[in-house]
């Protein structure tokens, strides 16, 4: 009799644990904060390989997952702000492919070894419309922990990161304040030529 | 003659009197929208003196590559880490006694208790501050100062400044580093503790230096988006970041804001200011000089005189109806 109760709590389990994983495979389903804690232990996966992946393989790595959550087109767009609308549609295809560059080449550069470094959900709030913003801290050991806030829309039937806010500072907002300037100050070649630059710069070291 | 004196006399008159005007008016206003400080940011309407700021800013970041930079790689290269380590507790915990004073002025008691005994911890077991022992007893270092505490008293942030050699700041940001510096104990110490105070506070800005320097397209405004956004986030205490939505952005780029207008075509070469040190906070540190004092005088000043140019233009309007 005990022995029957435990291959159907054996039985119950696989049936759970198959239905958990394949709830994780199948993306469309997955919640704001399935989204950014994906993408987060991925992220500590590529710093505990930092070292022996390097750079190249790093961005290799980070590649999808980058892609995969965060709504780049989107961010690209809202970076220019009203410029968008000015720039002729190579332009317009010509900035989302490098921005994307940067942004994968960005997470490549900056996350690049580990020291005990690991996420913590914090909480989930719902915005006015329709967005999710996901509290969550960095713990850095024998250092002062960075929260991070992702702010994500909803794409299809998933969702995707559209903002990081570290510390207060909103990755967007940033972003914007400088990609408007340059637009208006020196132009959509500048522009492209400076993320070129950085782009090249964090493969280097 | 005398008539012509009598006039000149009642305009300054009327000038101290909008002074208190409006000394009453940002008092009032402070008591309606504490709390509320945070709507202020990321606009380009917070740096009317693009043009002058670029120009400082430029000027700092060649003394940072040919001083600042220079020394204090010097002296990352000669001291062990241990010393600095020291060197930077030493000073952080001099800042207390600053921390402690804003902890009161707003209201934030608890705090208050705590980093009192944060500053008595470290002072005594600590060595005279040069061991953090509070950071393993679980009292972390809090980050307060006079800034914080008129923004919390509602006084608005003002124009975004950039101050030669110190760095970038606010106008609200003047009266409070004359604040701090005169709460900073090492103000009174004497010259070579002080320079080891400025070379301490720009050894322990490199990493957010070369941060920038990595990160910035537009260093000149990365510098000063994540400042404003950085004070911002430290004067609500974190709870800024809620009222920023991405509605916000999508409306904006879709109906077109007119917030920026950059006149000037110079082209600014990329680099960085000797006191971008933001993210270490030792802005407060190294402003002792009497500079930024007759500055920020200066700008008060200014600043009445401007309302009390408006008033009077408000008055002749009246009298004409």
């Amino acid at each position: 009799m005990i022995l029957k109760k435990m291959k159907l709590a054996v039985v119950f389990m696989f049936v759970l644990f198959g239905a958990m994983n394949a709830f994780a495979l199948d993306e469309g389903d997955a919640t704001a904060k399935q989204v950014v804690e994906e993408f987060q232990s991925e992220l500590i996966d590529v710093m505990k390989d930092g070292k022996k992946l390097g750079y190249a393989g790093r961005y290799e790595k980070l590649k999808n997952p980058v892609s995969n959550s965060h709504e780049l087109t989107k961010i690209a767009r809202i970076v220019v702000g009203k410029e968008w609308e000015k720039l002729s549609e190579e332009q317009q295809q010509k900035l989302v492919d490098v921005f994307s560059q940067l942004s994968i080449a960005s997470y490549a550069h900056n996350f690049k070894d580990y020291s005990g470094e690991s996420f913590v959900f914090d909480s989930e709030e719902e915005t006015t419309r329709g967005g999710v913003v996901v509290h969550s801290h960095l713990l850095i050991p024998g250092d002062k922990p960075v929260k991070f806030d992702y702010m994500l829309k909803e794409k299809g039937n998933s969702w995707r990161i559209i903002n990081i806010i570290a510390n207060g500072v909103s990755d967007l907002a940033l972003k914007r304040s400088e990609y408007t300037t340059i637009l208006q100050r020196e132009g959509f070649d500048v522009l492209i030529t400076k993320i070129n630059e950085k782009i090249n710069n964090y493969s280097k070291q | 003659m005398n008539r012509l004196h009598k006039g000149s006399r009642s305009v300054k008159m009327q000038h101290t009197f909008s002074g208190v005007l409006i000394v009453v008016v940002l008092t009032l206003g402070g008591c309606a929208t504490t709390g509320d400080v945070a709507h202020q940011t990321v606009v380009s309407n917070t740096d009317p003196y693009e043009n002058m700021n670029r120009k400082i800013f430029g000027f700092n970041d060649s003394v940072d590559n040919y001083v600042a930079k220079p020394v204090s790689t010097a002296y990352k290269w000669i001291t062990p880490q241990f010393m600095q380590t020291g060197v930077f507790n030493f000073f952080n915990n001099l800042k207390n006694v600053n921390v402690v004073i804003n902890d009161v002025l707003q209201a934030k008691f608890s705090q208050g208790a705590e980093d009192t005994g944060r500053f008595a911890i470290n002072s005594t077991i600590g060595l005279g501050g040069l061991v953090d022992v509070a950071k393993h007893v679980g009292l972390e270092q809090n980050e307060e100062d006079f800034d914080q505490t008129l923004a919390v008293w509602g006084v608005p942030q003002g124009s975004y400044l950039v101050l030669p050699i110190l760095g970038p700041s606010t106008a609200r940001g003047i009266p409070g580093a004359v604040f701090d510096t005169a709460a900073n104990p090492v103000t009174y110490i004497g010259m070579p503790v002080q320079l080891l105070s400025m070379l301490n506070a720009r050894a322990s800005a490199e990493g957010a230096l070369k941060f920038i320097d990595e990160a910035a397209l537009d260093p000149y405004v990365f510098t000063r988006e994540s400042f404003l956004q950085w004070r911002n986030n430290l004067a609500t205490d974190g709870k800024a970041e809620a009222s920023f939505d991405i509605d916000d952005f999508e409306n904006e780029s879709l109906d077109g804001d007119n917030s920026a207008s950059f006149a000037d075509a110079n082209t600014d070469k990329p680099g960085i200011a000797l006191r971008l040190d933001e993210k270490t906070q030792k802005i407060e540190q190294v402003s002792s000089s009497f500079s930024s004092v007759t500055q920020s005088f200066d700008a008060t000043a200014k600043s009445f005189e401007e309302a009390g140019n408006k008033l009077d233009k408000l008055e002749t309007l009246k009298r004409r109806r």
